[in-house]
């Protein structure tokens, strides 16, 4: 099997007496796309930039594309978008592109290909000569993921990176994050938008108050909130609710909602309420949002 | 190589995109253009171009008169206001936000997160603005070379000295700069504190002269003869005052410099007793032997030297801060 893109063992890192990451432990898979959440001053942008050597963290152990943390050579292989990126507003795009590509180390000549590749696949191709301070917050957002693109990386690190994009810009970058995916390459995502995270990631972890409250595929994290619901044409007679409510059903009006990984133990209840003479008009199986899934994670967080 | 190439065009950029930087070379090229307006001819001299004519036989074209005026314009005015302050004010603060504006969130983070360290991303923007000024001041000092042969007649290469020590003055303050920008990352702050400190080298430089002038020749603040026991507490009063003058870069002793390093045709250098002398009749003659002594009392080693060593500290302490710094 292959060795995770970043495997976290254990990361700390204190502000004072502030811990704003409280020994954080994360494996990140390669070739998937790991979607990290987490409430505004979880930690979210503090873990990407320990990873990245832009703050320096209190505790860290653990291997980044199987080599220790920090190491100034394999940050070769990464690329970052920060959140809120300010690049200078007196270079062009193309120039910044170019920038990061210097300072990555990408010879000149290979620079200008990619450049002109990487403007075309952001859809910036026609403003790669102007200025940043002519651009509107979604296209210095595409910039920066050029940008963060030109080194060729293994892993990208995108924090926040549809914020500030509008709607039709977002479906873009999603698009673009499956298509990194599909070139085999580890995108790591940092965002509050779950609805988006969910449409894209693989893998999610929920960060609160610098700790990993839960983690794992969307699918596992999903299942565990699966369950099945009934309609029934009418309201559930009362001597069939006391018994479907006893057996841990819960019953409200017309409509019977029980826990299941999977159909088979909704059958005994449709064969019941048939039984009973009771018409079923809806059965569907019901999956907890991403959203619900957080909610919860952080309402037993506070509750702990 | 290929990063610092990018970080030093990444500052060029910067500067480039300053209104201050424009102003700031514009004002370079106006002051050398100034100097190469005066002209000589049969009748006297003439300014901006021949704009203006004043008649004088003194001043005619090939006089030692002529000669005389144009390099004493040099020394008294560009080196002794132009190269020795403004021109060093107008260089620190064009290249102030070099590291107040790298640090801004959202703009280190890409470069940090780079092959590149932070030793060597804090060296190629420190490298970069020095580069940037030394690439200005070649530029004045080839203008007023010329501008020597084309009016004077002589070619005097020792005119280039201006820029080394251009350039090591503005080091000297540009250390103080980028620490002071590291630790507050505000452009103002760090531009108004760096001047106050070169107010205090100055200070601490008249301070540990004049009570040297005290203490070794007895020589009052006003030119009085002190008796010994004054001269004695002078002497406890020069160590106290030396310190100061120790520890701090000698930025006035080392623009004084040039007034050892340029030097007219005959070899004789362009220190201000030079001219005074020459005005009162003899080149040499009437020199004033305690001026010369004051100007060649520290040596050229020591005075680069410890300013250096004050540089490399204060670089130093300004590199770690940058190496340790969350952003």
């Amino acid at each position: 099997m292959e060795a995770p893109a970043v495997e976290i063992e254990y990361l700390r890192k204190r502000y004072g007496s502030h811990e704003a990451l409280a020994g954080v432990c994360l494996n990140v898979p390669r070739g998937s796309v790991f979607g990290l959440l987490g409430p505004n001053g979880a930690g979210k942008s503090t873990m990407i930039k320990s990873l990245l050597t832009i703050i320096r963290p209190t505790e860290c152990r653990g291997r980044m594309l199987g080599k220790p943390i920090g190491d100034r050579a394999t940050l070769g292989k990464v690329g970052y978008l920060p959140e809120h990126a300010r690049f200078p507003e007196y270079l062009t795009g193309r120039e910044v592109i170019a920038h990061s590509a210097g300072l990555a180390g990408v010879p000149v000549r290979t620079t200008r290909e990619r450049t002109v590749r990487l403007l075309e696949r952001v859809g910036m191709i026609e403003w790669g000569d102007r200025k940043l301070g002519t651009y509107s917050k979604g296209m210095r957002q595409r910039i920066g993921l050029a940008q963060a693109l030109v080194n060729e990386p293994e892993i990208v690190f995108l924090d926040e990176p549809t914020d500030g994009v509008d709607p039709g810009g977002r479906i873009e970058i999603r698009k673009m994050i499956e298509g990194l995916r599909e070139e085999g390459r580890t995108v790591f995502v940092n965002s509050h938008l779950l609805a988006e995270v969910e449409q894209v990631a693989d893998h999610v972890a929920i960060l609160a108050r610098g700790r990993v409250i839960q983690s794992g595929t969307v699918d596992q994290l999903t299942r565990t909130s699966r369950r099945y619901e009934l309609r029934t044409v009418g309201p559930v007679p009362p001597a069939l609710r006391a018994g479907l409510e006893h057996e841990g059903l819960e019953v409200a009006g017309d409509r019977v909602a029980m826990v299941a990984n999977d159909a088979a133990p909704v059958q005994p209840v449709i064969d019941l309420l048939r039984g009973a003479g009771v018409a079923i008009r809806e059965i569907r199986e019901v999956k907890d949002s991403l959203e619900e899934i957080f909610l919860k994670a952080m309402e037993g967080k506070e509750a702990a | 190589m290929r990063a610092f190439l990018t970080i030093l065009t990444d500052s060029i950029r910067l500067l480039r995109a300053r209104a201050l930087f424009w102003i700031s070379l514009g004002i370079s090229v106006l002051v050398a253009l100034l100097y190469l307006s005066i002209g000589f001819d049969d009748q006297g001299m003439s300014l901006l171009f021949g704009a203006f004519q004043i008649d004088s036989a003194f001043l005619s074209k090939g006089s030692q008169g002529a000669e005389l005026l144009y390099l004493g314009i040099f020394r008294n005015f560009i080196v002794a206001w132009w190269l020795t302050w403004i021109a060093i004010v107008i260089a620190l603060v064009s290249c102030a936000p070099i590291f107040p504006e790298f640090m801004n969130e959202g703009s280190a983070g890409v470069a940090l997160s780079k092959p590149v360290s932070r030793v060597k991303l804090f060296a190629y923007k420190y490298i970069g603005a020095l580069l940037f000024i030394a690439v200005q001041a070649i530029l004045f000092a080839v203008i007023v070379f010329f501008a020597i042969r084309w009016r004077v007649g002589t070619w005097n290469p020792t005119v280039f000295w201006s820029v080394p020590v251009v350039l090591l003055v503005f080091s000297y303050l540009f250390s103080v700069l980028v620490l002071l920008g590291i630790k507050t990352r505000s452009v103002m702050a760090s531009v108004m504190i760096t001047l106050l400190v070169w107010f205090t080298c100055f200070v601490a430089q008249l301070g540990e002269s004049v009570t040297h002038a005290a203490a070794e020749r007895g020589v009052g603040i006003m030119g009085e003869a002190l008796t010994e026991e004054d001269q004695r507490k002078w002497q406890a009063g020069h160590r106290w005052a030396r310190l100061p003058y120790v520890i701090l870069p000698k930025t006035g002793e080392t623009t004084a410099l040039l007034d050892r390093w340029i030097v007219l045709g005959d070899g004789e250098n362009l220190g201000r007793s030079t001219f005074d002398a020459i005005q009162e009749g003899g080149r040499v003659e009437g020199l004033d032997e305690h001026a010369k002594a004051d100007l060649e009392r520290h040596s050229t080693g020591w005075i680069i030297g410890s300013s250096l060593v004050f540089e490399a500290l204060v670089l130093g302490l300004a590199c770690w801060m940058f190496s340790r710094r969350d952003f």
